[in-house]
């Protein structure tokens, strides 16, 4: 599939929760895809993946601020020279996402980085340890979030 | 080592020191006799919160610290975020210097994977294959050297370009070099593919089907020894690879063995692509006028780095300083792969597999925690206090 052919499918596929999204295209091989209801995020996964769209690169976190009190979450694929971004916000306070390791083995490490980093608690992940961080890292402390405080770890 | 003992199972821990390269990463596998049935990985070791300080830093600030990623593939690091910054700012470097970008990353290709056959040289316990193959490398870091000034952490780009110029003699250096290390290319891959003793260790081993590939999302050379078409150089051509074209090495076995002949064949398209840039050399600029500040938007930036697909996602708020950046390096993908693919395998060949997919840990790993004799249980440092504990420390050395 050349880069024309694979938006004209990605979009075929996200067009089907239209209710759901919101689909924009930056650039000519980015196909930007605000998720409006977190519950059909996975579905849409699953729906590239059938037309094997659904290499997943990378998942990336964004904290808007603690004014804002929320944090964006951008699920990554990159078929081809495409870059297909699906989007979903979450809140800062008990934020929780579905995990997707069931269909994407690749997303685990991902997700266990997003669980510590900025506190995404991860719906069906089965380990909530650390990737990264010591051990003896305090709970409830993420660090890429905005208004973390290196302070709170001197003692 | 310890040993922790689950119901009538075995878990041996492997790593945190050294696991099968030198750098730090504990891989946990349980074990039935010899056989590994199940395998976790924790990293972290080198975890230096480099995403973090590149949000407190201005966008040339940052170009130094991301260069410092990755001792190995520090150039394609700063290739990536500068053609994300060049791209939010609507910047385009001039022909000249994509072009010598595209050499300098060739180089630190050829650098790296000469590193890493010597290395899984040696984990096979092939140690002559890892000095010859280490002398040999010698060549391409002093190319290196003689470009840029520096044998690691070149520091060829800036925001809008390149810093050097190539002159006559340098050209004149860099064929001979490469002359030199193709033949002993050759030489090498005759050796992984017919010497039996080494081919015992690598043929048949940590198999992995283009299925299985596919669906882990392993990338590089990993991912294109079982078949899988996925070089960023070719689907999405980013610097000079659109005048400079590559032709993807593939091969369907997945084994430890394609590994080695993928990555070593992989070796002649660089010198071949080398040798075309030193031809046709396009003149003008090296550099382009670059905005202090970047305007607000999102790039996502990928390139090939020797190890695989590198993914920079940059996100701007139009001041002086990045909103996010994220990078996701190759490795990450890959030992997910490797991890799985350990299971149902002796543990003697663990080593072996993990070297296979030459997992970069720094590149991984981006908190800083420092241990002395009065405070054995480590402290906390912020980055004004690490930066004065450095200057502190030396003050002491230099007394």
């Amino acid at each position: 599939m050349n880069s024309e052919e694979i938006i004209t499918v990605a979009t075929g596929v996200v067009k089907s929760w239209d209710w759901a999204t919101e689909t924009s295209q930056p650039l000519p091989k980015q196909l930007d895809v605000k998720v409006k209801l977190i519950k059909e995020l996975v579905p849409i996964i699953v729906g590239l993946r059938v037309k094997r769209l659904g290499y997943l690169a990378a998942i990336t976190g964004i904290d808007l601020g603690p004014e804002v009190g929320e944090m964006d979450v951008l699920y990554q694929f990159c078929p081809g020279d495409v870059v297909i971004t699906l989007r979903v916000r979450v809140p800062r306070q008990e934020a929780m996402l579905p995990s997707l390791c069931e269909i994407i083995p690749s997303a685990e490490v991902f997700e266990r980085e997003l669980q510590e980093m900025f506190g995404i608690q991860m719906l069906g992940l089965h380990t909530t340890e650390h990737l990264y961080l010591p051990d003896d890292w305090p709970d409830g402390v993420y660090p890429m979030r905005k208004d973390f405080d290196p302070q709170i770890l001197s003692h | 080592m310890n040993t922790k003992q689950e119901p009538q199972r075995f878990v041996i821990p492997i790593g945190p020191q050294h696991p099968a390269l030198k750098e730090p990463g504990n891989f946990q596998f349980t074990v039935d006799g010899e056989i590994v049935t199940k395998a976790f990985v924790r990293l972290g070791y080198a975890h230096r919160g480099i995403e973090k300080a590149a949000e407190e830093r201005t966008w040339i600030q940052d170009l130094y610290l991301i260069e410092r990623v990755c001792g190995i593939c520090s150039h394609i690091h700063a290739l990536a975020y500068c053609l994300a910054v060049e791209q939010l700012a609507h910047v385009e470097a001039p022909p000249r210097a994509q072009a010598i970008r595209v050499l300098v990353a060739e180089l630190e290709r050829i650098h790296s994977h000469f590193l890493w056959m010597g290395v899984s040289g040696h984990e096979a316990g092939f140690d002559t294959f890892f000095m010859y193959s280490w002398r040999d490398r010698e060549r391409v870091m002093n190319i290196l050297e003689k470009l840029t000034g520096n044998r690691v952490n070149y520091s060829a780009n800036v925001l809008g370009g390149v810093k050097f110029d190539l002159d006559k003699e340098q050209i004149a250096s860099i064929r001979s070099g490469i002359d030199f290390l193709e033949e002993r290319t050759r030489h090498y891959l005759d050796v992984v593919a017919t010497d039996f003793m080494f081919l015992q260790r690598t043929r048949g081993i940590g198999v992995m089907s283009r299925a299985q590939a596919e669906i882990m999302g392993a990338v590089g050379p990993t991912a294109r020894a079982s078949n899988v078409a996925r070089d960023v150089r070719k689907d999405a051509p980013y610097a000079a690879y659109k005048e400079y074209p590559v032709d993807i090495i593939l091969d369907e076995r997945g084994d430890l063995e394609a590994r080695f002949e993928v990555r070593l064949k992989e070796l002649f398209e660089s010198f071949y692509l080398i040798r075309k840039i030193l031809d046709t050399l396009p003149g003008g600029e090296l550099t382009a006028r670059m905005p202090r500040k970047v305007p607000a938007g999102e790039a996502v930036m990928r390139v090939e780095a020797p190890r695989g697909e590198l993914l920079y996602f940059i996100r701007s708020n139009g001041s002086d300083k990045p909103e996010r950046l994220k990078i996701r390096t190759p490795t990450i993908c890959n030992l997910t792969s490797v991890v799985k693919l350990a299971i149902g395998h002796q543990l003697a060949d663990v080593p072996m597999i993990l070297a296979g997919i030459d997992p970069c840990f720094s590149c991984n790993d981006r908190s800083v925690q420092i241990r002395t004799s009065s405070d054995p249980d480590g402290r906390m440092l912020s980055w004004d206090e690490l930066r004065q504990h450095g200057i502190d420390f030396y003050k002491r050395l230099e007394k």
